[in-house]
């Protein structure tokens, strides 16, 4: 019998993992520079959390046969920290600043076969902070995250859930949500069949395609029939542009041409999980260009976990590993190797058993990383040499019977190669 | 570059003379010599890829190709996740469920409960069985449809009729009719979003040239 991975799951070897955690520890270095803090949350939670919000269906996700009622793995973070933010977290003092690294779980739909199953995600999560100043925390974070993964060819695109959805609300009860559908997913075909007035179908077919340069959809977006809280909305939205334009690292915005935002009110959602910015982040690296995260703001959300719905504004994003890393392979920085280790310690017998380990101990007690091999087996001295080459470990150690090393340097075959590893 | 998928068939000559008029020249594909997939507008501005039409919505929704023509039929089998642009007109034809002339059946209600359907459409004619609560055994099929109740292997058919010519010489009738298929203006989401290279300009083009054909 041969034992398989389940269809979609993926083991990750050492190189992988090696390449994974470069990404993983660039981001976590912003994260901390910023004033986050790590939270890790059950990978196991009740469906009921995970689809409170309105964003995850029950067919996304994987469910788990448990006596504690229905329990799924989680498909995203956010759930979890709004849940343990209201309950855990009461009582703390506002702004919380937290940010993840793990491993989210969306069923494959039944038509893509064999689709990925399990992803791994790193995010940040502000809680308790209302107001642009927050928006742009984030953003600005996030393009510190791009610019720290010298991700240069980038690009967000940038929606206001909470103006969307004031645009929305003046077309007729029983169709709004049709027309939210048909906008969401770009389907210009059905907002032209459905029946609407002549001037009810223009600006749907003008939310459609309400996006592009900031400066141009600002400039439409006022000239709209906008009420007072939307239209303070924009004006939180143009502060935001407005500050983001000046502070965006220069390297991000090397097409000349545009700005690295692109604006727009059609990136919208069929539930109201979003209350204020949404967003996508897209790198144009490879082709076709790719969505390597996402993320918003959700003020209502932890109030649908607070005992007595009592909501904090929350914002965040989350960016996909295996997205990440497949738009940095290939820009060369990734590592091409595992590390190699810097000693193999042989014993040349058995009675010089605990005067290698005590050797081995010794290097490895050294104030920078050195990594020491053991060698385990009765090979003989060419073989042994032949392996430390073939591993590029540069110095090994033969311990003789009483106890004395003799050292002796290994010259790779490929010394070509060597020092860039 | 800019890339659209074309499916092959019914579709191609149409969607080529439809792209020819808005200054991208795939005729090539035409041709009967020709056995290339991918070819280039001669003016460089723009590639094509030649799949079949059930095909052309994954392109489409893998970003491999930007832009793709396909019919409604196809999209709305495959609910693949795309912009649809532009119905296009052309390529119409109708999704219906036929049975022999010979039977008693005359609607698709009448026909027996867990009796058997014959079709290449099966998401489709799964959704329309389920909308009118009538169980039925979907028998999922390549092409020659006809043959299932020709030859008694189900009591109907879910498939696309044009003129109606192939169900009559096959002795079988239309009882139901589903919808209407054309062919549809389909794109990647993300590069519509993102405008890739000036993806709106050709859409726009090809939207004035419907408008003015109506």
């Amino acid at each position: 019998m041969v034992y398989q991975s389940p269809a979609g799951a993926r083991d990750l070897l050492p190189l992988d993992v090696a390449q994974k955690r470069w990404i993983e520890e660039r981001l976590q270095q912003v994260f901390h520079r910023w004033g986050y803090h790590r939270i890790i949350t059950s990978t196991l939670e009740h469906l009921d959390t995970l689809m409170a919000g309105g964003a995850v269906q029950r067919s996304q996700l994987i469910q788990l046969q448990s006596d504690e009622g229905e329990i799924g793995l989680r498909p995203e973070l956010t759930a979890s920290i709004a849940r343990t933010a209201v309950t855990r977290m009461a009582g703390a003092l506002y702004p919380q600043r937290l940010y993840y690294n793990a491993n989210v779980f969306r069923r494959a739909s039944s038509t893509h076969h064999n689709q990925q199953q399990e992803f791994y995600q790193a995010g940040v999560e502000l809680l308790g902070a209302q107001g642009w100043l927050a928006d742009a925390e984030i953003l600005l974070l996030l393009a510190e995250c791009m610019q720290e993964l010298s991700l240069n060819n980038w690009c967000l695109i940038l929606g206001e859930a909470g103006i969307a959805r004031s645009l929305l609300s003046t077309f007729p009860a029983n169709l709004r949500e049709q027309v939210r559908y048909a906008i969401a997913h770009l389907d210009r075909i059905t907002l032209e069949t459905l029946p609407l007035s002549r001037e009810e179908c223009d600006r749907a077919l003008m939310m459609l395609d309400l996006r592009g340069h900031p400066a141009d959809v600002l400039q439409k977006i006022a000239s709209l029939d906008l009420e007072t809280p939307q239209a303070e909305a924009l004006h939180r939205l143009k502060s935001l542009i407005a500050l983001l334009n000046e502070c965006f690292p220069v390297s991000s915005s090397q097409s000349t041409t545009s700005s690295p935002i692109i604006l727009d009110l059609s990136l919208i959602q069929t539930f109201d999980y979003y209350t204020g910015i949404v967003f996508k982040v897209v790198s144009n690296t490879t082709y076709p260009a790719r969505i390597i995260g996402q993320g918003g703001r959700y003020d209502q959300l932890l109030g649908l976990y607070h005992p007595q719905a009592e909501t904090v504004s929350g914002i965040g994003f989350s960016l996909n590993i295996e997205d990440l890393h497949q738009v940095l392979l290939p820009s060369q920085q990734l590592p091409h190797a595992t590390p190699t280790s810097n000693w193999l310690v042989i014993p040349e017998t058995p009675q010089a058993y605990t005067a290698a380990f005590a050797y081995a101990a010794k290097l490895r007690a050294s104030q920078h990383l050195v990594r020491v091999e053991m060698d385990l087996g009765d090979s003989d001295p060419d073989t042994i040499r032949e392996y430390a080459r073939h591993r590029r470990i540069q110095q090994i150690a033969w311990i003789k019977s009483e106890g004395l090393p003799s050292i002796e340097s290994i010259t790779s075959t490929k010394s070509l190669l060597s020092p860039s590893q | 570059m800019l890339t659209v998928a074309l499916p092959k068939g019914a579709l191609l000559k149409d969607s080529i003379s439809l792209l020819q008029s808005v200054g991208l020249d795939f005729s090539a594909f035409l041709d009967s010599a020709n056995r290339q997939l991918q070819i280039q507008d001669p003016t460089g501005k723009a590639q094509a890829l030649l799949v079949r039409t059930h095909d052309v919505p994954v392109y489409v929704e893998y970003g491999q190709a930007q832009l793709g023509i396909a019919g409604y039929d196809v999209i709305r089998e495959k609910k693949p996740q795309v912009a649809h642009l532009i119905d296009l007109g052309y390529g119409r034809c109708r999704m219906s469920v036929a049975v022999k002339a010979s039977s008693p059946y005359r609607s698709a209600v009448e026909l027996p409960t867990n009796s058997r359907v014959a079709s290449k459409f099966v998401h489709c004619a799964r959704e329309y069985f389920d909308s009118i609560d009538l169980p039925v055994e979907i028998v999922p099929l390549y092409g020659s449809v006809e043959l299932g109740p020709i030859t008694g292997m189900s009591e109907a058919i879910v498939d696309l009729v044009s003129t109606g010519r192939t169900l009559r010489e096959n002795g079988l009738i239309e009882i139901e009719i589903l919808y209407e298929s054309t062919a549809r203006l389909i794109a990647h989401p993300l590069s519509y979003r993102l405008n890739t290279d000036n993806l709106s300009e050709v859409i726009e083009k090809i939207r004035s040239h419907i408008l003015a054909a109506v």
